[in-house]
């Protein structure tokens, strides 16, 4: 299995290895009948049974920091694996396969928001810490303390948003937390985005400053919370005793860690007796297992081992009916996230041309999306037809990404688009440009005569599914004469070398690349937002695009709560293209057949809800 | 010899301070930024400056090559940037399972190649050679992934006899413990060493054969045990010694493709993920550890020499 959904800023590293799942065998190109097999996972009949240890396949996962606030400094998207199964998120993200708020599972009995939006009310459920204190208001404002003072220094921190964007924080009661936001903001953005990042911890176990002081209310002075912060980070840190440090026995979710092995990162959960929860774990055991690659998993799943869990890359799809023979089900699990290939606006040899938007538009009308999703993920994708995923993003895919998107594939649209710009097409070769200038039938202003509609499409290593996916893209690109050249290289080099250009760093060093595909980018929540991706300056928009009007549409979507401000914006970006939209391979999942409430999978929770698994008997 | 050996010593030092040099030098040559690379595509200019200012990158580079250097001699070689644990942690978990991995694959190679080569050298030209030397060919130029791939699907997946991962337990008492996991990945390592090491000692003990001193020794009635044990053996050892002297570097970190198919994270796989994700502190650790395996295998391969060989004196003029 793999890095969960829900991270903000660094899933991004876990792309890659998330995506050998979705790589595709030559036998799925033709329509292999093992894709019909897998759906997103059906009842198992028969009666629940308690107890029972399942043993969860983990694909190079080694979580190295318990403390839930992780330092900017740790990419290590398997912690919140690690963690968020004792500390959850107050918002809980994903019902099942549905991509809708939780209540249930969730830390609060109600959010409401009100003077304008400005003010969040979250009353909080009285539910208690493992040792057996009350969960309180307290806790919260421990944990804004704490990032207040620290707030560069948190993994998952985006400027600008909490704890930036809250002006004060109040309890009126010990169940009771009330925000007052610096702006108003959407709701639902609020709710599905930011408090579902945000877990509550023990202001009564952690508010210390070294392992044998007392506890106290450090973190109410901004030099407390600067010394508890530390404190907390270095014991986060230290993993020989994750499992034993009493700091980390204190949580309030299903799970308290048993076991953790620091040299191989296996580590083992049981039930936590005190949860409060509506859903009491059934397993009495749960063993998290490290694996080098999805190929030594997929082998100790096929000799029959002890191992329940586990994924499937797609060029293993064959393998099903074996697995089946062997006791195994499979289940698929839609990605909330967006595929894209990214254009580098401020490219020095390649910026003038992808700043055209018909050029763009062209280079999507090119790329066959519907025979990428059936060809080279058997049917297991979202097509991709803009910035919002079909699948699962609940009710945000506008009607114009339903219809199948701006640009459909057509070739002889491409080739339209070119020559009323002043492009000699030349299927099969390299187009060029002749007539150079900046009016309506010119290139346009930067493109000289004769230039070559060529490009240079980097992606990452050692995945089938991409690579056959890009090859797919060059050879239909290739109709209407636009010359790709793909470049593979390790998805950490990758990152290393492509930095964000805009006008104003052009030409720096890291903005060589021109067009990049490093896999896709996750939503931080339930609600699919733009911001960081679209926006000028924002921290994902790597190929510089700038458009006030973007801009405009992007705060509209955080700062009104309107579904109809949601659409325009939507359908501005998937008719702007600041990016390539490709499609978007959901993962497969092999599970023992008899066990239950796996299926279907939470695209939120990283198909992580152990707490609602059961053997059947 | 203590002499010699001072003096190898010194030279060793001087081996590895360089190799440290230029490691250092190369690494921060390549294209890219460790904190991109590290923190991922998204990261902020914000966490950006945090990661360089934590791992002295802002600093100049001959201040970041003094103070790594400071470091190492007072035994700190750094944190993982990616993996966040002290270099030296991880070295202390990896290469005791590399030691043990290779280390006795190594052991069953020679085992098996010393005899198998002089046994050849023997009967060179007869069917059972040409027999031999085909199945070295066929293992010599088979890639170590495909045994591994081959044997897993066929003990592990088919049979169900052996398991197809390599033992779980950190410790190399709990690996010596679940022997069965041992089989497969030091079966896939040894069969290929096996080829090369046989090779050499066959072509070596032709070449003793050859010798007058054989002849002298058949001359006198010798028995053919007597003259392979005393004679063959101990004067047609000298390559392979050589050849297992310099493979002390590939002992600590070479088994990549092994680690990665039986799910063994070891000092190969350390290195070749720390390589593509610019993870400074790890690549300079593995490269220190490498380098003085390459020093102590040649080191020891010299004084083997010695031993096998009484006309070999070090020292002396």
């Amino acid at each position: 299995m793999h890095g969960k959904a829900r991270i903000r800023l660094v899933r991004r590293l876990a792309v890659p290895a998330a995506a050998t799942v979705l790589a595709v065998a030559a036998a799925a190109c033709t329509g292999s009948s093992s894709s019909g097999a897998i759906g997103s996972g059906t009842a198992v009949n028969g009666h629940a049974r308690h107890g029972g240890t399942i043993t969860i396949g983990w694909e190079n996962a080694t979580p190295n920091f318990i403390f839930p606030l992780a330092p900017a400094t740790n990419s290590d998207g398997y912690n919140v694996n690690l963690t968020d199964q004792m500390w959850p998120y107050l918002v809980y993200s994903g019902d099942g396969a549905k991509s809708i708020v939780n209540p249930r599972e969730s830390l609060y009995t109600s959010i409401s928001y009100s003077d304008g939006d400005r003010k969040v009310t979250i009353d909080l459920k009285h539910w208690n810490w493992s040792d057996g204190v009350p969960i309180t208001s307290r806790d919260f404002t421990f944990v804004y303390n704490l990032l207040k003072a620290n707030v560069p220094n948190w993994f998952l921190y985006v400027p600008g948003l909490f704890p930036s964007d809250v002006a004060s924080v109040s309890t009126p009661s010990q169940h009771t937390v009330v925000l007052n936001l610096t702006h108003s903001y959407n709701p639902t953005f609020y709710t599905e985005d930011v408090l579902s990042t945000i877990q509550l911890l023990p202001q009564h176990a952690w508010d210390k400053t070294s392992a044998t002081g007392k506890v106290g209310n450090y973190d109410e002075s901004t030099a407390g919370a600067k010394a508890v912060y530390k404190f907390l980070q270095q014991q986060g840190g230290q993993m020989s005793t994750f499992a034993t440090s009493p700091l980390w026995k204190v949580v309030d979710g299903p799970w308290a860690l048993s076991q953790f092995t620091a040299s191989t990162g296996y580590y083992t959960y049981v039930p936590n007796k005190h949860y409060s929860g509506p859903d009491k774990p059934f397993l009495s055991k749960v063993i998290n297992e490290p694996f080098t690659t999805d190929t030594a998993e997929l082998d100790e799943l096929r000799a029959g081992s002890s191992l329940d869990i586990g994924n499937l890359p797609f060029n293993d799809l064959k393998q099903s009916g074996v697995l089946k023979s062997e006791g195994y089900s499979l289940a698929s699990m839609q990605v909330a996230g967006v595929a894209e290939i990214m254009p580098n606006l401020y490219n020095a040899t390649v910026g003038p041309l992808l700043r055209q938007l018909y050029i763009r538009q062209a280079l999507e009308d090119l790329i066959d999306r519907p025979q990428i999703v059936s060809k080279v993920y058997a049917g297991y994708a979202d097509p991709g037809n803009g910035p919002v995923p079909m699948q699962a993003s609940g009710p945000w895919a506008s009607p114009l990404e339903k219809s199948g998107g701006p640009y459909p594939y057509s070739p002889s649209a491409a080739t339209a688009l070119l020559r009323a710009h002043g492009w000699k097409v030349s299927p099969g070769g390299t187009s060029t440009c002749q007539h150079p200038g900046t009016g309506a039938s010119d290139c346009g202003a930067g493109i000289t005569a004769g230039e070559p509609l060529s490009l240079q499409l980097a992606y990452s290593s050692g995945l089938t599914g991409m690579a056959e996916q890009n090859a797919a893209i060059q050879s239909s690109e290739d109709q209407a004469g636009v010359k790709l050249t793909l470049k593979s290289e390790p998805f950490n080099t990758l990152a290393g070398t492509m930095g964000n250009c805009t006008a104003a760093s052009h030409p720096a060093s890291t903005c060589g690349w021109q067009l990049v595909d490093y896999g896709y980018d996750p939503y931080t929540g339930l609600f699919p937002a733009g911001a960081g991706f679209f926006n000028t300056g924002g921290y994902n928009n790597l190929g510089g695009y700038s458009s006030p009007e973007m801009n405009q549409l992007i705060n509209a979507t955080e700062y009104g709560s309107s579904t109809q401000a949601f659409f325009s914006y939507e359908d501005y970006a998937a008719r702007q293209l600041p990016w390539l939209w490709i499609p978007d391979s959901d993962y497969i999942f092999v599970y023992r057949s008899n066990l239950a409430g796996f299926a279907p999978l939470n695209p939120f929770s990283g198909s992580n809800n152990t707490q609602d698994w059961y053997y059947t008997s | 010899m203590t002499r010699y050996l001072a003096q190898r010593a010194g030279q060793a030092a001087v081996v590895v301070i360089g190799l440290m040099i230029l490691t250092f030098i190369m690494i921060h040559l390549e294209p890219g930024s460790a904190a991109r690379s590290t923190l991922g595509v998204r990261a902020t200019p914000g966490r950006i400056a945090i990661f360089n200012s934590t791992y002295g990158l802002n600093q100049p580079l001959y201040r970041q090559f003094l103070t790594y250097i400071d470091q190492v001699l007072h035994g700190n070689l750094g944190t993982s940037y990616s993996l966040q644990i002290p270099v030296s942690t991880l070295i202390a978990q990896r290469l005791p399972r590399d030691l043990l991995l290779l280390g006795l694959s190594t052991v069953l190679a020679l085992l098996i190649a010393v005899p198998l080569g002089i046994y050849q050298a023997v009967r060179r030209g007869g069917v059972s050679d040409h027999v031999l030397t085909g199945a070295s060919f066929t293992l010599y130029s088979t890639p170590d992934f495909l045994f591994a791939i081959l044997l897993i699907a066929l003990f592990s997946v088919q049979l169900h006899l052996l398991p197809p991962e390599a033992p779980q337990a950190s410790s190399v008492g709990g690996m010596l413990a679940d022997p069965r996991a041992l089989v497969l990945p030091v079966a896939t390592l040894a069969l290929v060493t096996v080829a090369s090491y046989s090779r050499y000692m066959r072509s070596s003990a032709i070449d003793v054969l050859a010798q007058e001193y054989i002849r002298v020794a058949r001359a006198k009635g010798l028995p053919q045990r007597l003259i392979l044990l005393r004679h063959v053996l101990r004067n047609s050892l000298l390559p392979v010694v050589t050849l297992v002297g310099l493979s002390f570097s590939w002992i600590v970190a070479g088994a990549v493709i092994a680690e990665e198919v039986f799910n063994y994270p070891g000092m190969g796989l350390l290195f070749y993920q720390a390589a593509t994700t610019h993870d400074f502190p790890v690549l300079l650790g593995s490269t220190l550890v490498v380098g003085v395996a390459t020093v102590i295998g040649n080191l020891a391969a010299d004084v083997a020499y010695g031993i096998l060989d009484p006309r070999i004196r070090y020292g002396r003029t």
